[in-house]
């Protein structure tokens, strides 16, 4: 099976839409004669011309929107945030607009629209540009929000995102751009709506998604050694939560940690925490456990940067504590 | 048969002036609706609920852009005072009106309210809440129109405290720099909520806002209906030619508060008093009196038609059943979810083929 990187997997994932469904298009900074600013729509450009691969301005506001208007009249817009940290400037957009118009006009539109680009901390970038946006779109009836941890998802969740009738808040990350993993050639896609289990084990489930599964699939190797067998589950999707899958491996191990990137109070992993404790109260032998940012803006230096986010350190103790060993 | 359709004689005059009754009527449908709204919000045991902002004093610009509209075609977008763009647009009074009252047969299937009113039928893509929020919308519709290559036109409405928000600077450039089939007009009424246009807006002439765009940008009597027709008319043509989005400041004046508890008190008697002297809809009336497509009887038979329609309005909107409970949950998303999109490639030539949209 090929092994190719994240950014060509959702590179491929575009094409391939883009060549079944005419109605399909991509929008965004730098996305078509600069090739991306990362790189992921390299030579779409040349492919599909100028009609379908545009260059906008630095105009967050004005080409979200567009998306959101041309998705009410049945295109498949495709837009792309340079950083999820820049859709903070088109916030109305995406909350008041994207999310509302089909539940205030009493259904008479679908908003067929992907908002995709980079999210969370990457290297050094400052407060202003390491923004996690998780909860602050999952927290929104009305939007679907993805996040995959591998090329395969990446694909198959892009593929479907594309094909879904609602607005999807698609998350990747600047440092998982490179990451490398089999894709197998030809068509498939994933399901939105449906976790996965990375990793399968007895003691204690690892709850995470995005960039923060790797790091979890590292802690459990590290636990495997002191003896933990640890699941390793992948939300993939934020919104909807497959809350079963997350049930159901809890219900096995009885212990559990949600790792995330995002702030301890009112973050992703709270709203999640949340959700599990009414569902698992009864079956947990511990408090659910919690690894996250810290409680402050994302400090530009490098340590610090280290200090203020997850770890496999971090990861490896919140599972001591709550297995008591 | 209605007043509008008995007042003609020669075919050719004849439907010119069935036209401008028609055009009449619809501004004082508009007036009446508004009028009623007030009242029933107002009345003891209030059935409209939230901020309701009403058009009276504005109708010639709604019904001028309707009359150049091309129905199936084009599309208009507007803020939140939008309950005179749905009735231009065709919405049937009822709807409207039930929407107000928060009933399962309004327009929005009350969910929406007087500031979300809807109607993909009739191309009206929606009466939006945030000021400025619908711009960057009406550049995606005129996008879409532009893509699938329809020849349509999107109509983007907004009032003069729009023109200060950042949308309004990204919407302009995108639209002028994607040359896309966007008329922009703004409704100057002279002030944004209770802060005059002097007080907002560092150029005084709105015109100039819409300057810098490498786009058309003018200023029109936006209380005459024939310069309003002609304006957008011109606009619309540009647009439908490929050249590109317009500008227009159509200036006017609200009767009313800017929402229902607005005591107008930055206003003086004497500015309300010669605004009256130019209400849109004596303007028209006394024009077609001079051309004598109006008279005596004739006015008093469309002033008795929209009376009755919108007693009707109001009628079915009372007796209406609220949305059930269940409704509460419906319309949030349109698929269902886990998703599945299988991967077929036959379904790709069915999918193109069906992509005209709303």
């Amino acid at each position: 099976m090929p092994v190719i990187q994240f950014r060509e997997a959702l590179r491929q994932a575009m094409i391939e839409e883009m060549e079944r469904d005419e109605t399909v298009f991509l929008m965004g900074e730098e996305v078509g004669e600069y090739n991306g600013a990362y790189k992921v729509s390299e030579g779409m450009l040349a492919r599909f011309g100028p009609r379908r691969v545009i260059d906008t301005p630095i105009s967050e506001a004005a080409f979200a929107g567009l998306g959101i208007g041309a998705a009410m009249c049945g295109l498949r817009p495709i837009i792309e945030f340079m950083s999820w940290s820049f859709s903070l400037v088109c916030f109305d957009q995406l909350v008041n607009n994207a999310a509302n118009i089909r539940y205030m006009s009493g259904g008479q539109f679908k908003l067929p629209v992907v908002f995709r680009g980079g999210n969370g901390l990457a290297h050094q970038l400052g407060a202003t540009h390491s923004h996690r946006v998780d909860a602050l779109y999952s927290r929104v009836p009305g939007l679907v929000v993805v996040a995959p941890s591998t090329p395969y998802d990446a694909k198959g969740l892009l593929k479907t995102a594309i094909r879904c009738d609602d607005p999807v808040i698609f998350l990747e990350s600047e440092v998982m751009l490179s990451d490398r993993g089999e894709v197998p050639e030809g068509e498939y896609t994933l399901p939105i709506g449906v976790a996965d289990i990375k990793r399968p084990g007895r003691d204690v489930t690892l709850i995470c998604w995005s960039k923060m599964v790797k790091l979890c699939l590292k802690a459990a190797g590290e636990l495997e050694t002191m003896g933990i067998s640890a699941e390793v589950v992948d939300v993939r999707t934020l919104r909807p939560l497959d809350l079963d899958t997350l049930t159901g491996s809890v219900r096995r191990t009885h212990r559990c940690v949600v790792v995330d990137e995002d702030w301890p109070y009112c973050g992703m992993g709270a709203g999640i925490i949340e959700r599990l404790y009414h569902a698992v109260f009864d079956d947990l032998d511990a408090p659910i456990g919690r690894v996250c940012c810290e409680d402050v803006p994302v400090p530009y230096n490098h340590h610090l940067e280290q200090a203020m986010q997850p770890s496999v350190e971090k990861v490896v103790a919140a599972v001591r504590q709550v297995c008591y060993v | 048969m209605s007043a509008v359709d008995d007042a003609v004689e020669t075919p050719r005059e004849a439907t010119e002036a069935s036209e401008e009754l028609r055009r009449l009527r619809m501004m004082m449908l508009i007036r009446r609706f508004e009028e009623r709204t007030y009242q029933e919000y107002t009345r003891p045991g209030q059935r409209i609920g939230g901020f309701c902002h009403l058009y009276s004093g504005q109708e010639a610009i709604a019904v001028g852009v309707a009359a150049v509209f091309q129905k199936g075609r084009d599309r208009l977008i507007n803020g939140y005072r939008d309950h005179g763009h749905a009735l231009a647009l065709g919405m049937d009074p009822k709807a409207a009106m039930a929407e107000l009252f928060g009933r399962a047969a309004g327009c929005s299937r009350g969910k929406g309210g007087s500031m979300h009113f809807f109607d993909a039928a009739n191309g009206n893509m929606g009466g939006h809440g945030i000021v400025g929020g619908q711009i960057p919308l009406g550049i995606g519709i005129a996008f879409a129109l532009k893509y699938l290559n329809t020849g349509g036109v999107c109509f983007t409405l907004f009032g003069d405290g729009a023109v200060n928000q950042g949308t309004h600077n990204e919407s302009l450039n995108l639209a002028s720099l994607l040359k896309l089939p966007c008329v922009f007009i703004v409704e100057n009424n002279g002030v944004a909520m209770g802060t005059q246009v002097g007080r907002h807006s560092a150029a005084r002439d709105l015109v100039h806002r819409g300057c810098g765009y490498e786009m058309p940008a003018r200023g029109f009597d936006g209380n005459d209906l024939d310069v309003v027709i002609a304006e957008v008319r011109q606009a619309a043509d540009r647009a439908r030619a490929g050249e590109g989005p317009s500008y227009l400041v159509a200036n006017t004046y609200r009767f009313r508060g800017h929402s229902m508890s607005d005591p107008l008190k930055y206003r003086t008697r004497e500015e309300a008093e010669r605004a009256r002297q130019r209400d849109p809809i004596l303007l028209y009336q006394r024009r077609l009196w001079a051309k004598g497509t109006l008279n005596a009887e004739v006015l008093e038979q469309i002033e008795k038609e929209v009376a009755e329609l919108v007693n009707a309005a109001v009628q079915f909107a009372d007796q209406a059943p609220h949305p059930d409970l269940s409704e509460l949950y419906t319309d949030v998303l349109a698929e269902r979810y886990p998703l599945v999109k299988p991967a077929s490639p036959a379904d790709a030539a069915g999918r193109a083929a069906g992509a005209g949209g709303a």
